[in-house]
């Protein structure tokens, strides 16, 4: 069960990577890049079009992150306490922290996106969606790295 | 509940959990301790060293981030409710907290894990 959790946990997030990635790129990046260029359409969508599907990802892959964190403590944790990986211990547990404050102002970004913008309000969007691109980054970075150390099965 | 006060009530949410969820983090305050090695969720902080020889401490390892997450999310749903009351001419410092803060709440979660880092 744990595995079938963890792939489908890779999956979603490989779905929300992309996601995030091209709004956080349209929306921050302006549009210098030569056009028909590789760069250019990826950051040629429509950001609003990602909101939903992101809310809806985020929680898919948080709720499936928080059942895989049961087995990883049981399982996983012991062993790579015994072989000193701290350092890899505390990136997973900036991950942790990361992915909760991510969760709690998922609200707030959905809002966003769903107003037209003002100034102050594209100021929050693209904080609030960068916040939220770097917490996926890093969740999906430390988790494969993690996974690449001790994942299930070895 | 009108897009005003439903924009207060988000803004000052994902504002409030970022600061209570930094804060039960640092002041080791969980709504529950999960055990689950044993399927036990007992409520409150409760180190299983406290109880048993911290030699032993694998075999009961304890989980706090249920706990701290569901203490920030009370916290934050409170801290919500009551923004949504206040006068709508204070929108834009829930705005302003809901940009800062949770940056800065990943900082203070960045600077409890260096302890991992020293070990």
């Amino acid at each position: 069960m744990a595995t079938i959790f963890l792939i489908l946990h890779g999956l979603v997030t490989v779905a929300l990577l992309g996601a995030i990635t091209h709004q956080a790129l349209a929306t921050c990046v302006p549009p210098k890049a030569k056009p028909y260029s590789f760069f250019a359409r990826f950051r040629a969508v429509r950001g609003a079009g990602f909101t939903n599907a992101i809310v809806v990802l985020y929680v898919i892959a948080w709720l499936l992150g928080a059942a895989v964190y049961l087995y990883f403590k049981v399982d996983v944790q012991p062993n790579l306490e015994r072989d000193h990986h701290w350092h890899a211990l505390g990136f997973f547990d900036l991950k942790e922290d990361f992915t909760a404050i991510g969760l709690g102002v998922l609200p707030a970004y959905w809002s966003c996106w769903r107003q037209p913008v003002d100034g102050r309000s594209h100021q929050i969007r693209i904080v609030l969606t960068l916040l939220l691109a770097f917490a996926v980054w890093w969740a999906f970075l430390v988790g494969h790295v993690m996974n690449d150390i001790g994942g299930f099965g070895s | 509940m009108s897009h005003s006060t439903f924009r207060r009530f988000v803004f000052a949410y994902g504002a409030a959990f970022a600061l209570f969820y930094a804060i039960a983090h640092a002041r080791g305050l969980p709504l529950f301790t999960v055990y689950p090695a044993q399927g036990i969720v007992l409520p409150g902080l409760h180190r299983s060293r406290d109880v048993a020889d911290p030699v032993l401490d694998f075999l009961a390892p304890e989980m706090y981030w249920y706990g701290w997450t569901a203490s920030a999310a009370i916290s934050a749903l409170v801290a919500g409710l009551l923004a949504a009351l206040l006068p709508a001419r204070l929108s834009w410092v829930w705005a302003w907290c809901v940009a800062l803060v949770p940056p800065l709440a990943m900082i203070a979660c960045a600077y409890l894990t260096v302890p991992w880092f020293r070990l």
